[in-house]
């Protein structure tokens, strides 16, 4: 992702500057126009110039990788970004220190990072953009300890034949949870409850 | 923190020129305010505020290396201000 702010007589004179200048290919630009500018009398006498920002994209991925990179820094935090394509999904790996401010409490501040990096692919690329972010195989780590946590639920339901609902958790980690149980033939597992209120509820079969 | 929040705004509006990021530092206290064109304020904030949450989650986490508490507002076009009362 190369960023350029250009002026010029209108808006195409600047952006073909901007190109120029960064030797990008109109059809990865997105463009911004800051001010349309105005056309004087006799040319340019009393105009005032066109300014665009000019992004070029260099592909999801490498973009991610830039402005989480980028919003990192602006953190004051001392780390590396690593990102790859995974189906249509943009996956990024954070390296470095501080790592727990990284990914916060429940891993909020790795989610809310997530939020603004789709936020920011989808004004780039003009289409809904999935993200995940990892640090310190903080997902991993989340992933099996949701496991066991299940794996608990259920030996209980099963002994007490009562179901039990579990506490609040974001969509993505239910999901984590309704996968892992799905192969239980003991237990049955399902949602209820809408918006901020949806719990699972595991029950004995 | 204005260069953080302001990066990610205008990373976020379609008219990066119109944003405006004050801030006010006390002891323990960071103010952000965020203005954008009407226009962009939607995306700023986006659905059911989550957009604007994920900019205060930010926030937090490096305030919270000074130990100090940040708030970070989204202020509203005039119109949208009086339709909130």
């Amino acid at each position: 992702m190369k960023k350029i702010t250009m002026k010029g007589k209108n808006v195409d004179e600047a952006v073909d500057a901007a190109l120029k200048v960064i030797s990008g290919d109109r059809a990865q630009a997105k463009v911004f126009v800051l001010s349309e500018g105005k056309a004087g009398v006799l040319g340019l006498i009393g105009g005032t110039e066109a300014e665009v920002e000019v992004t070029v994209k260099e592909g999801k991925p490498e973009d991610a990788q830039q402005l989480l990179q980028d919003i990192l820094d602006k953190m004051g935090l001392v780390t590396m970004v690593e990102s790859r394509l995974v189906d249509d999904r943009v996956e990024l790996v954070v390296k470095g220190d501080d790592m727990g401010r990284i990914i916060g409490k429940d891993g909020a501040t790795l989610k809310s990072l997530e939020i603004l990096l789709a936020g920011m692919l989808a004004r780039l690329y003009g289409e809904r953009s999935y993200v995940s972010i990892d640090a310190d195989g903080y997902r991993d780590k989340r992933r099996q300890s949701l496991e066991r946590l299940a794996q608990e639920v259920a030996n209980e339901v099963i002994d007490s034949k009562a179901e039990k609902t579990m506490p609040p958790m974001s969509a993505a980690d239910r999901r984590i949870i309704h996968l892992y149980l799905q192969g239980n033939p003991s237990v049955a597992i399902f949602s209820q409850g809408e918006g901020d209120a949806r719990r699972l509820v595991i029950a004995p079969k | 923190m204005k260069e953080l929040v302001e990066y990610i705004v205008k990373a976020l509006v379609d008219n990066p020129s119109k944003v405006e990021i004050k801030e006010t530092s006390g002891e323990s206290v960071i103010i952000i305010e965020v203005k954008a064109a009407p226009e962009d304020v939607g995306k700023v904030i986006g659905r059911e505020g989550r957009i604007a949450n994920a900019i205060r989650a930010i926030a937090k986490a490096v305030a919270a290396k000074q130990n100090k508490k940040v708030s970070v507002e989204i202020l509203t076009e005039d119109k949208a201000q009086n339709k909130t009362i």
